[in-house]
């Protein structure tokens, strides 16, 4: 008898611009907030994967296909697929909050943050399911 | 009858009179959307599914209680007698047990389910 949506979590995109999208759990809000009275998430997830590397490639073209393009975003429950994985990430927890979503300045130094820190994870080759595309 | 006819009937009869006792005295939640967020929060005991549930739905809340580790009953019988077990006069595909109240219906559905769910 667990909760099942904790933050580390890895969730699918039901619907919406990133339909399909894999994103990790950063901030859960399960009893909701008087502006969402519902149960809510704050996800960090991969809008561009990185593309296909194979040993054969020179480095500046592997690392050029190795760049990820994250969305942050705050998504009801509903819209989420909670799966059996979890990332371990460490996101900047001061930058990454409600408000610099709202806030376009901020909302880019947020994704830059944390795209430095997926591309982190990515590299070290960990955690490779996340970072595939999920075929549908 | 034959005897794994009659066995069965038996079983049925006992969940159904298991489900009436949970109405009565104990905690439920009917309906798709309503056992989801019970699932999420944790807070849901046992998850029963009629067996005319549209298989993704049905793969769906399996893997949903395989996270949270509740316990998934697959009642053997369509929505609609589902829905006459729990004494309400519409469908009922899925359902959620909060507090079973004075059912023993976790302990004896949990102990034969218990390989069901990791399926």
């Amino acid at each position: 008898m667990g909760k099942i949506m904790k933050s580390g979590k890895v969730v699918l995109l039901l619907g919406g611009r990133f339909a399909g999208r894999k994103a990790i759990v950063v901030k859960t809000y399960d009893d909701g907030t008087s502006e969402k009275p519902y149960g809510h998430a704050l996800v960090v997830g991969i809008e561009r994967y990185p593309r296909k590397v194979t040993k054969s490639m020179a480095k500046t073209k592997i690392a050029k296909r190795s760049k990820i393009k994250p969305f942050v975003k705050v998504m009801n429950y509903n819209h989420l697929f909670p799966t059996r994985y979890s990332v371990d990430v460490q996101f900047d927890k001061n930058l990454l909050n409600k408000d610099a979503i709202k806030d376009p300045i901020k909302k880019k130094k947020v994704k830059f943050s944390c795209r430095q820190r997926l591309e982190e994870k990515y590299k070290t080759g960990k955690s490779r399911w996340f970072f595939t595309r999920l075929r549908f | 009858m034959s005897a794994s006819q009659k066995k069965q009937k038996k079983a049925i009869e006992s969940i159904n009179s298991r489900l009436a006792l949970v109405m009565k005295s104990g905690k439920y939640c009917l309906g798709y959307r309503q056992t989801l967020r019970t699932l999420r929060s944790g807070k849901s005991k046992l998850v029963i599914i009629a067996s005319n549930t549209p298989p993704l739905r049905k793969s769906e809340i399996e893997y949903y209680a395989m996270l949270a580790r509740i316990g998934v009953h697959h009642y053997t019988g369509t929505n609609i007698e589902l829905g006459t077990a729990c004494g309400k006069y519409f469908r009922v595909c899925t359902l959620s047990i909060t507090d079973p109240g004075d059912s023993d219906i976790l302990r004896n559905m949990a102990g034969s389910e218990a390989a069901a769910p990791q399926s």
